[in-house]
């Protein structure tokens, strides 16, 4: 159950970017890329979010949680594929040459602000 | 007005930030530095404390828990340098806790730094602290499923640890279905069975640790 802290730290980069655009009244949408390898329970994610943007221009914005696949990369002979689970064989050659190149994102994609003259 | 704009920014930017400063310090001063995740009683402290008494190196460790100072106690009087972190409640360290505590550090005197994070198989596992590797330790009365249970951590590990080995014989535990599922979640990880309180198995562990100081130092 980290996703509090995650959100703390979600909450720090928003503000800070309210903070450079004055003329940014209130956020209405907020869209997540969290990756598949992830351990991200959705509900709770969203749940810290209602609480911790309380009395901030990000108070009633919806937080849009959105998954990346996975995807690997074999090493040694280049295959790259979208494994549905952990995977740590090529199903190409066998190589144990395997990097995980997306499913471990967790960034913040967009957001959708209501703009004032400011 | 309602406009979209694109941010693009990992929602740890902040304290990645802090990782990458980390991993540059420990890189420019050849220290390897080790993050023990486990299970609360899984026996990482009793592991440090037995790596602290065999090992020729020279070490620091920073300890996450819950609360108290207990684990620091311990490793302070095996003789070893100790910042205790109290994340009151969080269940897990972020680079930034760690970064702090660096600074009550004596890096100049030290060959290896390791952090034992708050007992938790899940959530220490998503954080990076500017380690070079994680080392997950399961013990055996845990049972044998924990790494198809947590994949995570047993995924990305850079070695895995077995510990209180010599409790085998008391306790009904599938050493082929542990390793088997190691292998298949981290086919490349070394993989260490101990049983600290009798400093079996230590010195392979120490020649593990031996092995990556070199090959930090000569990447240097």
């Amino acid at each position: 159950m980290h996703e509090m802290s995650l959100v703390e730290a979600l909450m720090e980069a928003l503000l800070e970017a309210f903070e450079k655009h004055p003329n940014w009244l209130r956020a209405r949408r907020v869209e997540l890329h969290v990756g598949r390898l992830r351990q991200v329970v959705p509900e709770a994610m969203i749940f810290c979010f209602d609480v911790a943007s309380r009395g901030t221009p990000l108070e009633g914005a919806c937080l849009d949680l959105v998954e990346i696949p996975l995807e690997a990369f074999c090493e040694a002979c280049g295959h790259r594929w979208g494994p549905e689970d952990l995977v740590f064989f090529c199903p190409a050659c066998g190589s144990v040459d395997v990097e995980t190149v997306a499913g471990m994102d967790l960034d913040i994609a967009s957001m959708e602000v209501e703009e004032g003259d400011g | 007005m309602v406009k979209r704009v694109e941010i693009r920014q990992s929602v740890m930017a902040a304290d990645e930030r802090h990782a990458r400063a980390i991993r540059k310090e420990m890189g420019r001063r050849s220290i390897v530095m080790l993050n023990l995740i486990g299970s609360p009683g899984a026996g990482k402290t009793t592991l440090l404390e037995a790596t602290l008494r065999k090992a020729s190196f020279r070490c620091a460790v920073i300890e996450g828990d819950v609360a108290t100072s207990r684990d620091a106690e311990r490793i302070a009087a095996a003789g070893a340098p100790v910042v205790q972190i109290n994340t009151k409640g969080g269940c897990h360290l972020e680079a930034h806790l760690v970064a702090k505590a660096l600074e009550s550090l004596p890096l100049d005197e030290i060959d290896v730094l390791f952090v034992e994070n708050v007992g938790n198989l899940v959530c220490p596992a998503e954080f990076d602290l500017g380690e070079d590797g994680k080392i997950a330790v399961s013990s055996v009365p845990e049972g044998a499923d924990k790494p198809l249970k947590y994949p995570h951590l047993f995924h990305q590990a850079l070695a895995v640890i077995l510990t209180k080995a010599d409790l085998k014989p008391h306790v009904a535990f599938d050493d082929a279905l542990f390793w088997n599922d190691v292998t298949g979640l981290n086919p490349k990880a070394p993989r260490l069975e101990v049983a600290s309180t009798r400093g079996e198995g230590i010195g392979d562990w120490i020649s593990l640790v031996e092995m990556w100081l070199r090959s930090k130092g000569e990447g240097r």
